[in-house]
């Protein structure tokens, strides 16, 4: 028996982001008191969810979990990928939750993945499957990612609580590394586009939500497009909702995005997560549109070469780079992305330069990646 | 002078991020956490979910918070329809004026 050093972590937080980045540097890791004190105690169902996601795409990997799921033990395999994947996200947290992550192990995969998720592709938690589209996958091409193969197709929505909701993911490996960048121009905003979608409910609920975020914009911008995508039947999921994503496009190629949607939560639900929201709508449409409109026009004062949500992906990624100098500029630190620095800082050793640039109201940040290579290709 | 001050907030944003959590002064880049207030909460801590609750969202050291990537802002709140906000960023948009908006990115070492 070899015995094998696991690095000890406390507590649930930043579990998706522990694991990536355990299974990227084959650290195994040891995570102790997860929600110990808890009147519910141990693993969420979405995070024993997520360690399936990481069986399934991974070889060789080991998860063990004690009977009240306050202690994980997880050594990382090799990601393997693959084609026609099926995983059942469920209903505790939306699908954002795993592409983040996934999107980010697929990479550094032996094969191109291609996986097909089930569960709730738009809340208001996480970011929806529509930003991913618009937003996520063009950013990975800023690191050198092809185009070819990295897609997302919507099949089915579903809204919380029962979700039933359809994707169908497609990411490309990288062949030897990524690239690394230097990315400080925001440039200017030339475009917004925009999709509303909503399930099992009025398509009067679409307008009205467009045309409340429409006047927000229409004094600073022309050119603004937003789609509609009223779903019905099967591919409406199983649940009433609707909601809306946003995305401004600047003249070098930055993606700002926003989004919400609105959806009944479970009123009598054990899990004692959710809170008390009535059966009500929680947001009328109008107010919807006029807040993710805001949301954006907040995202875009802030600058930035991308939005606060996805900082963390940013700042991830230039880690990863080949042992080179990568420069981004983004606003405000949000607080998730502060975590994903301290965690690469951890995991990664890479620790990065930050300075604020005051007469714009920005940071830059500068570091050298940890050059990682795509390992899981090679071996055959 | 000014250079100094920058000095300054360039290490306190490095310490904000890397240094540790308990012994820093925040500034401006992260106005959450109560110190006075935690230390309190430490005292008297009830083992369940009443004191989460109100803790819950904004503190950065609780050891079990929300792992969410998505971060509301305070510019939701924001009155978007006022005419000095919309002025505020107008120079973002290609619609502003483009040699000002260009010195955003005249960013000195």
């Amino acid at each position: 028996m070899v015995k094998i050093s696991y690095t000890k972590l406390k507590g649930s937080q930043n579990m998706r982001l522990r694991l990536l980045l355990s299974t990227l540097s084959s650290t195994p890791i040891l995570i102790e008191d997860i929600r110990a004190n808890a009147t519910l105690p141990g693993l969420r169902p979405h995070e024993v969810s997520f360690l399936r996601l990481l069986e399934k795409i991974s070889d060789d990997c080991f998860v063990e979990i004690n009977e009240t799921g306050t202690k994980l033990k997880y050594k990382p395999g090799i990601v393997m990928g693959g084609r026609h994947l099926v995983h059942d996200c469920g209903e505790s947290r939306a699908m954002g939750y795993f592409l983040e992550p996934l999107i980010v192990l697929a990479l550094f995969g032996k094969k191109p993945l291609s996986i097909k998720l089930r569960g709730v592709t738009n809340d208001s938690k996480d970011p929806s499957v529509d930003t991913f589209r618009s937003t996520t996958l063009p950013m990975l091409k800023q690191f050198g990612v092809s185009s070819e193969g990295l897609d997302l197709k919507i099949l089915s929505r579903g809204v919380p609580p029962h979700g039933g909701g359809e994707i169908i993911l497609s990411v490309p490996i990288v062949q030897d590394s990524l690239k690394a960048i230097t990315w400080i121009d925001e440039g200017m905003v030339k475009r917004i586009r925009g999709i509303t979608f909503s399930t099992r409910v009025s398509v009067q609920f679409e307008n009205t939500t467009l045309h409340s975020a429409r006047g927000i914009f229409n004094r600073l911008l022309p050119d603004v497009h937003i789609f509609t995508d009223h779903k019905t039947g099967p591919q409406a999921g199983k649940s009433p909702g609707y909601g809306m994503s946003l995305v401004a496009e600047t003249t070098s190629g930055c993606f700002i995005s926003a989004d919400n949607a609105v959806y009944r939560a479970q009123e009598e639900d054990e899990d004692g997560e959710l809170e008390d929201e009535g059966k009500k709508w929680l947001i009328p449409p109008e107010d919807l549109g006029e807040q993710t409109a805001s949301a954006l026009l907040g995202e875009i004062e802030q600058g930035g070469v991308v939005d606060s949500t996805h900082q963390g992906l940013l700042f991830l990624l230039c880690a990863l780079c080949p042992q080179d100098v990568s420069k981004v500029r983004v606003g405000k630190l949000s607080p998730y992305g502060i975590q994903v620095l301290r965690h690469i800082k951890d995991f990664l050793s890479v620790k990065f330069v930050i300075k604020p640039d005051p007469s714009t109201g920005t940071v830059i940040l500068r570091c050298v990646g940890c050059g990682l290579k795509n390992l899981s290709r090679k071996l055959s | 002078l000014a250079e100094r001050a920058s000095l300054r907030q360039n290490i306190n944003l490095m310490q904000l991020v890397y240094g540790k959590p308990a012994s820093k002064s925040l500034n401006e880049t992260l106005d959450c956490i109560d110190e006075e207030e935690s230390e309190d909460d430490e005292f008297f801590k009830p083992k369940g979910e009443g004191n989460k609750k109100s803790k819950e969202g904004t503190d950065v050291n609780d050891v079990d918070i929300d792992d969410c990537s998505k971060f509301l802002n305070t510019a939701t709140k924001k009155n978007w329809k006022s005419e000095d906000l919309i002025a505020s960023i107008r120079n973002r948009f290609v619609t502003g004026d483009w040699s000002k908006a260009s010195l955003r990115n005249q960013f000195s070492e």
